[in-house]
Parts: C-alpha cells; structure tokens; sequence
C-alpha cells in the first residue's frame, strides 16, 4: 500500500516522458501512446484516491531530498485524487469523439504535436491539482496556457490563429498578476510551500500587520486566476477560443483547463491564505457579484450568438459565473457546490462539445444555425447526446446540472445576505439557459429535407462510444451525486 | 507613508514597471508592443524578487573562502525564482512571437485589430 | 404495478419513436391503441393493488431526496381521469391524424406523455412531481410542435419558455420548502416545521405565491397565461384537446399539492397570498372569457375559454374551503371532458370540411348533426346549465365563493362566475345557433359530412359522460369530501 505514496508524483512525470517520446513518433504511434497513458494514468489516480478515502487523511510526498520548509512537495487528498481521475477520464473520452475530426482537418505532419501538447496538458494539469508549492504552481500554470494555445491553434486558420494571440494576451495578463502575487506572498511570509504559508498568513491576520499588503495579495492571485479560467467580464477571449478550434481541443478547454485554475483557486483559498481569512478580505463578494453578473451576461451573449460553437462557449462563460458564485458565498455550503459544479459543467460541456461536432458533421461543417435544421434526424445519435447535455445544462432532475442548481439553491439558503439575489440570478440563467439550448433542440429536431448526408453510429464508433460514456457520466453524476458529495467533503474535509 | 517610498523605491521602480507593462499588453494594439510589454511586466516582477532577496552588506550566495556561516550571504532562493521565472518568459515570448510571425505573414500587419477585421472579411 | 404502469406507455412510446417507419397504419395504430388501453389497465391495477400512502420508492437522488412514488385520493382521481381522457382522445386520433404527417412520432410523444402524466398523479414527493412536470413540458413539446409550421415553432417556444419560467418559481419555493419544512413528501395538511419558521413567515408566503404562480403558468393563470391560446390551438386536434383538458390540469394539480399537501391551507389562510391569488384568479376568469368571446377562430376561442375555465378551479381552491375545494375538483373533472369534447368537435369540423373561423360555420349543423348536437349540449355544460357536469361543479363553486367567509370575494367572486358564465354563452351558443339555423336555407339536402365512427364515438363518450356527472353526482362528490375533510378542518359541517 505504501506504495501508492509514489503514485502522484509518477503520474505527473510520467506524462511529461510520454510527451518528449511522443514527440519522436508517427501520428499513430503518438496517439496509441496518449490513449495508453490516460488509462494508466486513470489506474493511478483511482489507486491514490482509494489510498486516501481508506486512511482517511492526505499525505504529502517530498520532492527530491529537502523536507519542508526548503523542498518541493506533492500533496494528494481524497478531492484531489477525485479531481485528477475524473480529468483523465474526461480528456480520454473528449479526445476520442473528437478523433476522427482532428485526423480529417489536421495536417498529417502535425498531428503527432496534438498528442503531445495533449501529454503536456494533462501533466499540467495534474500538477496544479496535486502541488502543494506555489512557484511550481506558477510554472505548471504556464505550462498549461503554452499546451492549450497549441491545442487552439493545432489547425491553422486565420482565426485559430488570432484566437489563440488573444487566449495567450489575456492568459499572460492573468498569470502576470497571479505571478505577481506570489511573489508578494512570499515576501510578506518567506515561504512557498503552501502550509507554511497558510501558518505565517494566519499569524499575520492575527496580528493584524500588513492588512492593506495582504489583501492586495490575494486579490491579485485571484484576479488572475479568474481571468485565466474566464470570469466574466475577462471572458472576452472564450468565444473565439472554444468556437474555432477542434471539438476535442473545445471540450478539453472549457471543461478541463479552466477547471485547473478554478480549482488552483479554492487550494489557494484553503490551503494558502486560509478560509476565514480570505473570507474576511470580502473578496468573495466581488466574486460572488462577477459571478452572478457573468451568470446573466453570459447567457444573454450566448442567445444572441448564430453560431452553435460559440453559443456553447458564451454558455461555459455563465456556468463558469455559477461556480465563482458558489465560491463567493464564503460558505462551506457554497463550496461544495462549487466543487459538484467543476464536475458537472465538465461532464455536461464535454458531452456538448463533442456532441455538436456530431451535428455540424452532419450539416456540411456549418456551425451556422439555418444549417442544422433537422441535424438530429441524420446523426441520431449526437442529437440525442446534444439533448441529453442540453437538459443536463438546463437542469433537467436526474442530469447532473439539477443536482449543482440544488446545491447552489442549499446554500444559497443557509447564506442571510446572498440568499435573494442568488436565487433570483439563478432561476434568470437558468430560464436564459434553457432559451438558447431549448431552441438548439428543436431547430435540430425539425424535420427538413436536407442537402446533407446522413451518419450512422458505424461511421463513428469513436464518438458513440466518447457520447454513450459522457452521458452515462451526466445521468450518474445526477442521479446518484450522494458519493460524489460524500467525497468532496471528505477532501475538503483534508485540506485544512 | 511618503518616506517609505523613498526607503523602497526599488519596490516602487517595481510595481511601477508592472503598471507599465501590464498597460501595454493589454492596451497596445501593436503586437509586437504587446510582447514587450509583457517582458516588461515579468521584468519588473524579477527586479521585486531580486531587490526582495538582497540583503545589504552579505554576499552572493557562493562559497568563498570557506565561510560557510549563513549569515554571510543573501537568500538564493529568490534568485532561484527569477532564474525559473526567465526560463518561463523566454519559452511564452518565443511562442508569442512565433505566433506573431505567422500572423504577419498571413495578413502583413501587426495590428490586432486590423488582423480581425481582414479575418472577418476573408471568411465574408 | 406503479412502475409497470408507467413502464408500459413508455417502452411502447420508445418502440414507436426509436422503431423504423410502419408500413400498415392500420398495425401502427392498433398498437397504439394496445398500449394505450394496456397502461390505463395497468393504471387500474395499480390503484387497486397498492394500499392508500404505501410509498414505492425508486431511487435516491441525494440525501433526504427520493424519488417515489405513493398513491392518495387526490392520485386516484387525477389519474382515472387522466385515462378517461387519454384513451378516447388517442382513439380519436387514428381517424384525425389520417391527414397529418409524422403519425408515428405524434402516437410515440403522445404514449411518453402519458407515462409522465401517470407518473405525476403517483408522484410521493415534490422533487418526483417536478421531475415529470418538467419532463411533461418537454415531451408535451413535440406535440404543440406537429405541424412544423413557422406559427407552430413559435407557439412552442412560447410554451416552452413559460413552463420553463414557471418550473423555475416552482423551484425558488422547493430550495425554501427544503429548508423550512420537515420533508418534501405531500403531507395532508403541510409539512412545514414550526420551530425553523419561526420568524420566516414572509419569506415563505412569497414561496408559496411563486409556487402558485409558477404552478398557475400551466393552468393559464393571468399574468403567464399568454402562452396558453397561442400553444393549444397550433396542436393536432386531439392534442389540443388533452392539453386543454388534462395538461393544463396539471398545473392545478400541483397547486393543490403545494397548498394542500406542502403549505397546508391554514398556513395561507387570511394572508396575502390568498387574496392575490383570489384576485388574479377571478381576472382570468373574466379576461378569458372576454378574449374568448372577441376571437375569431374555433380552436383559439376554445383555448381562451380555457384559460377562462381553469381559473374557475383556481378560484375554488383559493377559498381554501371545502365547497369551493370540491367544487374545484368537479369542475376539473367536467372541465377536462368537457373542453376536450369540444376539441375533439372543433378537429371534427377542420378535419371534414377545413374551416376554421367561427363564422364560417353557418349551416354546419345540418351537415353533421350529431357532431353538433354533442357540441350543443357539450357548450351547454360549460356555460353551467343543468342537468351537466358544468352546472354541478359551478354550483359548489358559487357555494364555495359565497360561504368563503372573506370580506368582498364572498359577493365579487360569484358575480364574476356569473358574469363569466354570460360571455361563456355569448362566445359558444352562436356557434350552435347559427350551426342549425343559420346558412343557406334554399339547400334543401345538405351533404352530410359525419366524421367516422373512430372519431365521433369519443365526441359522444364525453357528451354521456359529462351528464351522467350532471345528473348523478352524489359518488364524486362523496369521494371528494372525504379528501377535503382531511385537508380542510375549517367549516365543514357535514
């Protein structure tokens, strides 16, 4: 069992090595060697979280040969281990619906560096989640925007191109600050390993020295981090991003990277400055009020759009406004909620994405709307599975997204000050929500002949299989959310 | 409060800089300007750590002449930071400016929003 | 046998939606109507088998949330009705749905409707009961939608938005009943917890009255009533009858759930809430009725007369009391025989001879007499002219309103029904009168233009039926006065 200790560390090394090798292989060979990784990775992850559901408490693993306060150090908790099986779970499922679509549209010489940026990713990834060093943090940050902007622009086209400049603008703007901030942090407490931090941070609150400093601190590691994960109003690169690049890179994007930094955040939140100090910064007002306003602008943005990708990226700027609402609760209610919800609006935008490039494949390519009249008749199944994560988004019980407006809903009860406006807020998004993905619905479900052919499930296996999963995904994460739950406060639980 | 501006004024050069550059990445239109307001930025944030890890009087943080006493020399790890920190501003500003060339030879300009607006009307 | 009765129409709605195109029509429909007659039996079972509040729990959503279900009075009524309704309407439909497209995915949407309708009159708790109200409104969809009309999309966007909107108010009060009340399961006479509403009582009137509202979006209650006349109409004849007759019912059941079964009635006694309630019911009962008598076409006068009708109910179970609580009940069942039989009559027409606007109608009397006739007495219920069903039901409305107790409703409110009753003649008689007298009078052998016997039994079931509720109501309303006692303790003398 100790064994297991080594698990974490593994993972993330071990997708760095399955990307410099990937970069030396045949397109083929690359992507046999990501799907292969993933699973391995998924092995390892489910191990680490089973070790820590049964002990019961996280354990931290010294990197190299200092110990704390020096080294640099991983730390895996029930929620962390949770977090990093469901990305891999998730990145496999949306690389292979989207599969077919990156071998048809990417350059033959090129396709070998998606599977490589895709390694890179994932080893990011999973290196912001288990970290317990902030300057590491910073880098993998860093890591993760470079692998996601070649994943924007792996097919070249003008706007690939000019979404992935302004993706980098805002990214490097919001990891300035985040960067900023450490740094400040570490001169006021002379530490980067985040427990040592939170100590001197809680001593300092104390005391009441270096109020003005600290604040500014946190806000800006916040700031930028919400500009990286796309908070309304920084959303601004979102649609170009998410609307022009291949489906799997779209999926990976919004329900996969962003989630990294918000998740970054509430480690920050938790395990860096301590929960009752940021509480008492009133930041998580400002947040609760950009989440409530990207709740609504979002939305409003998405019903405008005439374009399906980009409507289903303005939605992820509202659902992206849900989980910074639950974070600005200051509750541990509003936490949890928050936490279900990177779960749910992964799964449920991953299904969209990958469901959609179902329907625009049988639509002639077009992402216009006029062009997916009567989609669903001729792939049957991305119509479904689109249905399926509409009515998961709308908040349809039994679907995941019901279960997150429930816990939304909880806590927003128990909270005296936030009750009215978040309730009002998200009963107006939810309505607003169903608007854009109820009309999606019935213009693909109205019957049109069609200068377009029909596509079976034997033409894309792949994507039967990456939508069937990810739905069954959605109906378990609504249907039975009470482990789920059970283990996000059990992990939230560890991180104090 | 005036005079410890004058006693950290490196702090304040700092933070003055990441103004600067922080308002050129997100204002300049140039993209060329954008890069080097970026470099600024990160500049300023490595003057910080660096001014934060000197301590005066002590040296750099190399054995010399056998003294081994701590006291002798300045932290490293923020030296160490910036080192780690360069690393990673050279690899963004390679991959912006790479991403910049192929925008300039597509469309012959560096202006963002001109290159959108001839995005626009290629795909019209 | 819950399950299986829900289980059922939805298999053999998935068979029919997922299945490849039928060659036979006449098979398609024969299996239709199998498994229509087949869920309804299987309903009866079930309401005879299961005992009284037995909970048949499915599965649990989270903690403290099942979805089950358990059978009560106010199930058994809702769903026999449900089924008197379904099944003639779906038999109907074989001989209307001959001249429509897509046949097949209109019996499967229609079956899955059911299913969820059934699931919803067993529903033990408010999170299953919103679970199939949204699932009602979705899958109800399809059917506004049919014809695939431009006018048709726009009716069902409409509609879906202001169920959506109103699903949404129901949800704002379940987050608060979740924390104020001791379960969400329907407990006769409430289930809120004294101690946690201590101080809190404002906050939830105001969920109650958005329960009442959001609930009221389906039974057309003014002010989201606007989707009502647009959506019903646009459906295929007999899908415009059971929403008018059974869908738009829906709404009310979840109002007496919320009233009766989560808030309990004294909670909302004297308040606010009441007299809002009371006044936007007895709006819509005149405004309806106004619209109604100024519209031109069959179908979208009928609609408007239901929104007129529904407020009827609403106006009796606001009186929280139990002449108006049974009266409410009546006239939902007369109510829902009674507008679907005039659907069904208004499908009769188009179906025959294509017309659509009231005026057009002079002399179709003579053409199909039967039809009319049906639609006479049929018009005559509903204006609440004895021996109907109508006539019995207003009459415990009018009680109801009259022994209320409360200050100006007691005078207002059965002025309004009666006034309301005067415009129902005005808008529906003509059509009669000028049916049978009207035209030109020189054809001396006018065509006969009867529909087939599939489509004129169901007309004439709901005429039979809604007199012989006229004539004998004393069982009804017997069965409804033993579920009032339980929920209602004030004023009940005997």
């Amino acid at each position: 069992m100790e064994i297991i200790r080594n698990f974490p560390a593994a993972a993330i090394l071990l997708c760095l090595f399955a990307g410099i090798v990937s970069s030396g292989l045949k397109p083929k060979a690359a992507k046999w060697l990501n799907h292969a990784l993933i699973v391995v990775e998924m092995a390892l992850n489910l191990c680490t979280l089973y070790y820590t559901a049964v002990t019961g408490e996280a354990f931290v693993y010294v990197m190299g040969k200092f110990p704390a306060p020096w080294g640099n150090e991983i730390r895996a908790g029930v929620l962390e281990a949770l977090l990093a099986l469901f990305v891999c779970g998730v990145m496999l499922l949306s690389l292979l619906g989207g599969e077919k679509e990156l071998e048809e549209k990417v350059e033959e010489n090129k396709l070998f560096l998606y599977y490589v940026l895709a390694d890179h990713l994932l080893c990011s990834l999973l290196a912001l989640i288990y970290t317990n060093d902030l300057f590491t943090a910073y880098v993998f940050v860093e890591i993760n925007t470079i692998s996601a902007c070649g994943l924007i622009m792996i097919r070249q086209t003008g706007r690939t191109i000019e979404a992935a400049v302004r993706y980098m603008i805002m990214s490097l703007l919001g990891s300035g600050l985040l960067l900023m901030g450490l740094c400040m942090l570490y001169d006021l407490t002379g530490h980067l390993l985040m427990s040592n931090i939170q100590e001197s941070v809680a001593r300092l609150h104390a005391s009441g020295m270096y109020g003005v400093p600290l604040t500014v601190t946190i806000g800006l590691m916040t700031v930028g981090l919400a500009i990286k994960s796309a908070l309304f109003p920084f959303h601004t690169w979102v649609p170009d991003a998410y609307g022009y690049s291949t489906a799997s890179s779209a999926a990976i994007l919004s329900s996969l990277v962003s989630k990294g930094y918000i998740f970054l955040l509430i480690k920050i939140i938790y395990r860096v400055i301590g929960f009752e100090v940021f509480h008492d910064t009133k930041i998580v007002n400002v947040l609760f009020l950009f989440g409530l306003a990207g709740m609504i602008f979002g939305s409003l943005s998405a019903i405008k759009e005439n374009n399906i990708r980009r409507m289903i990226a303005f939605s992820s700027v509202a659902q992206i406004g849900y989980i910074y609402m639950g974070i600005g609760m200051g509750t541990q209610a509003g936490m949890v909620a928050a936490i279900f919800h990177i779960f749910s609006h992964a799964a449920a935008k991953a299904l969209l994405f990958v469901a959609c490039m179902g329907i625009t494949g049988a639509s002639g390519g077009s992402v216009k709307f006029q062009d997916l009249t009567g989609a669903a008749y001729r792939n049957k199944l991305a119509g479904a599975a689109f249905t399926a994560g509409s009515l998961s988004m709308v908040g349809l019980p039994l679907f995941s997204g019901f279960i997150s407006k429930l816990l939304f809903a909880q806590a927003a009860v128990q909270n005296q000050g936030k009750m009215l406006p978040a309730l009002v807020v998200l009963a107006v998004s939810t309505i607003l929500n169903a608007v854009y993905f109820m009309k999606t619905v019935i213009r693909i479900y109205t019957p049109e002949q069609s200068p377009y052919e029909g596509i079976t499930w034997k033409n894309q296996k792949l994507l039967t299989v990456s939508c069937v999963l990810l739905t069954v995904l959605n109906l378990h994460l609504g249907c039975l959310s009470q482990s789920w739950e059970n283990l996000i406060m059990k992990g939230l639980g560890m991180f104090a | 409060m005036g005079a410890n501006f004058f006693v950290n004024y490196e702090e304040v050069v700092a933070m003055i800089l990441f103004g600067i550059g922080f308002a050129n990445l997100l204002l300049q239109n140039n993209l060329i300007k954008k890069i080097i307001g970026m470099n600024i930025m990160d500049a300023a944030i490595y003057l910080f750590l660096a001014e934060k890890g000197y301590i005066a009087g002590r040296a750099a943080p190399i054995i010399t002449d056998g003294v081994q006493k701590m006291e002798a020399y300045i932290n490293p790890i923020p030296s160490g930071l910036v080192l780690t920190g360069i690393v990673v501003s050279v690899s963004v500003t390679a991959l912006m400016l790479s991403i910049t060339i192929r925008l300039y030879a597509r469309y012959h300009t560096l202006n963002l929003d001109e290159i959108s607006a001839l995005i626009k009307k290629e795909e019209a | 046998m819950i399950f299986t009765a829900i289980l059922i129409p939805v298999l053999a709605g998935l068979i029919l939606l997922l299945g490849p195109e039928w060659k036979n029509r006449k098979q398609l429909c024969g299996f239709t109507d199998a498994a229509l007659l087949l869920s309804f039996l299987a309903v009866c079972v079930a309401l005879g088998t299961t005992k009284e509040n037995e909970a048949v729990t499915l599965f649990n959503l989270t903690t403290g949330l099942p979805i089950f279900f358990k059978i009560d009075g106010v199930s058994r009524f809702f769903a026999v009705l449900t089924g008197i309704l379904w099944v003639p309407a779906g038999i109907y439909a074989f001989g209307y749905m001959e001249h429509e497209w897509k046949e097949k995915r209109y019996y499967g949407f229609y079956l899955l409707s059911y299913a969820v309708l059934t699931g919803l009159d067993f529903s033990g708790n408010l999170i299953t009961f919103y679970l199939f109200y949204e699932s009602m409104s979705l899958l109800t969809l399809p059917l506004v939608l049919h014809n695939g009309s431009k006018e048709a999309i726009m009716a069902g966007l409409k509609y879906l938005f202001f169920s959506l909107a109103g699903a949404y108010m129901v949800l704002f009060g379940l987050f608060l009943l979740n924390r104020f009340g001791n379960t969400l399961t329907f407990t006769a006479g409430g289930v809120l917890d004294a101690a946690l509403l201590e101080g809190r009582e404002g906050l939830l009137l105001a969920g109650a009255f958005l329960m009442i509202l959001g609930f009221g979006v389906k039974a057309g209650m003014f002010p989201l009533h606007a989707w009502l006349p647009a959506a019903h109409p646009v459906a295929p004849a007999p899908a415009s009858g059971v929403l008018s007759g059974m869908i738009a019912k829906c709404g009310v059941l979840g109002v007496i759930r919320t009233v009766f079964y989560l808030f309990g009635a004294d909670f909302l006694r004297g308040t606010w809430v009441q007299q809002v309630w009371l006044v936007l019911s007895l709006t819509t009962v005149l405004l309806g009725s106004m619209m109604a008598y100024r519209e031109k076409g069959l179908k979208k006068r009928l609609a408007y007369s239901t929104v007129s009708q529904v407020s009827y109910i609403l106006f009796g179970l606001a009186t929280l009391q139990w002449e108006g609580f049974t009266g409410a009940f009546l006239h939902t069942a007369a109510h829902a025989l009674m507008k679907c039989g005039l659907f069904l009559v208004a499908g009769a027409i188009i179906f025959k001879t294509g017309k659509t606007k009231v005026e057009e109608l002079s002399g179709i009397g003579r053409q199909m007499p039967v039809t009319m006739i049906c639609y006479t007495l049929l018009s005559l219920s509903l204006i609440g002219i004895p021996p109907f069903g109508g006539f019995v039901s207003k009459w415990f409305l009018g009680r109801g309103g009259v022994n209320s107790g409360l200050p100006v409703f007691d005078i207002l409110g059965p002025a309004v029904l009666l006034v309301s009753a005067l415009l129902t003649a005005g808008y529906l008689l003509p059509i009669s009168i000028r049916g049978f007298l009207g035209g030109e009078e020189s054809v001396v052998r006018p065509e006969k233009k009867e529909p087939s016997f599939l489509m004129l039994a169901p007309i004439v079931l709901f005429t039979v039926l809604v007199t012989v509720l006229g004539i004998c109501p004393d069982k009804v309303i017997g069965y409804i006065t033993e579920i009032a006692k339980v929920l209602i303790k004030e004023g009940m003398t005997g």
